[in-house]
């Protein structure tokens, strides 16, 4: 059972690509469980995901970055000893910091025979202007890129190609490892690769 | 009892980010297409973010609800950017009785400031759509 992260500050395309990423892997054949986490006290995404016909887990109370990490345990553990899909892609909350996720998961990932594919992070190109604006967010936003395996620079269909190079550049800066891929769920590009990746990588657990 | 050996560890970059959900039951005599659930909805995005704004938010992580009923559902979210509420979904045929859920996430509010904004909106519009609202 391979487990993979979609992380990225709110409203950047997480769910959108999620259930893109379910379908299209699901149509290869794999088999896939979504766990989603949301930062209200009652869920909205889950729901919506469930919509597109995709195994969802909800965990509320928290985000599993911190407040709840343990019940983001408790849930792939439950995934692992029952259903045990190919693919668990997670969904955290729009505010989660992917490594301390990772960690969490490296943590107990000897009990069970896990791998883990990469982490995908996503940076909303038409709002990064604004976001970077406000020295907390930066902090946040910052701290989610570090953390990434692959940074898909998203709704690439509503920037122009400056503020797309200007991006970029800063991704390199801060995070010069990882991979970077233009994306844009709703004219499909973009998520044959990122598929692909989901499928193919391995990183080290 | 709450267990006073639990402690619950937020990381400190969530600070001044706020968050206020809900969960309602909406009806009406007069039966609602799904046309006007499509308005309401958009017109429930509109209004909360509005009110964020006015409010003071500096960002709006999200706004997002969903709304169930027999035959259909729809989920309606915004940024607060200009003109990018949308409602997606499936449309079901005309229905008297709703299942509603707002979640809105806010960079620089309190969070009774977000309460105020998102309970006031739908106030407003269960009124303005001649609904009645349960728990």
């Amino acid at each position: 059972m391979k487990l993979v992260q979609v992380a990225g500050w709110l409203g950047s395309g997480k769910t959108t690509l999620v259930i893109a990423l379910g379908k299209g892997l699901s149509k290869n054949g794999k088999k896939v469980a979504i766990v989603v986490n949301e930062i209200g006290a009652i869920p909205v995404d889950g729901r919506v995901v469930q919509e597109y016909g995709l195994t969802v887990h909800d965990i509320d109370g928290g985000c599993i970055c911190c407040q709840v990490s343990g019940n983001m345990f408790r849930t792939i553990k439950a995934i692992y000893e029952g259903p045990r899909p190919d693919i668990v892609i997670i969904e955290p909350t729009g505010l989660a910091v992917p490594g301390s996720i990772r960690e969490t998961i490296r943590a107990g990932a000897h009990e069970m025979d896990i791998s883990m594919g990469p982490t995908i992070v996503l940076i909303d190109i038409p709002r990064a202007e604004k976001l970077l604006g406000y020295e907390g967010l930066k902090r946040l936003v910052t701290a989610q890129m570090v953390d990434a395996d692959i940074i898909a620079l998203s709704k690439v269909d509503m920037a122009t190609e400056g503020k797309l190079l200007e991006a970029r550049e800063a991704v390199c800066v801060v995070n010069p490892r990882a991979e970077i891929i233009h994306l844009s769920t709703s004219r499909g590009e973009g998520v044959a690769a990122l598929i692909q990746a989901v499928t193919e990588r391995r990183v080290e657990a | 009892m709450s267990n006073p050996l639990k402690i619950i560890k937020t990381n400190p970059l969530h600070e001044d980010i706020k968050a206020y959900a809900v969960a309602c039951r909406l009806s009406r005599e007069e039966k609602v297409s799904s046309g006007e659930l499509r308005g309401f909805a958009e017109e429930l995005m509109n209004a909360i973010s509005a009110l964020c704004v006015q409010q003071g938010a500096k960002v709006l992580g999200h706004i997002k609800a969903y709304l169930v009923y027999e035959t259909g559902f729809l989920h309606a979210h915004t940024l607060g950017e200009p003109g990018d509420v949308t409602v997606d979904g499936r449309d079901g045929d005309p229905a008297n009785h709703f299942k509603l859920v707002i979640n809105s996430v806010v960079y620089g509010l309190s969070e009774e400031a977000v309460k105020e904004a998102t309970e006031s909106a739908l106030t407003n519009l269960i009124s303005e759509f001649r609904f009645q609202r349960a728990p």
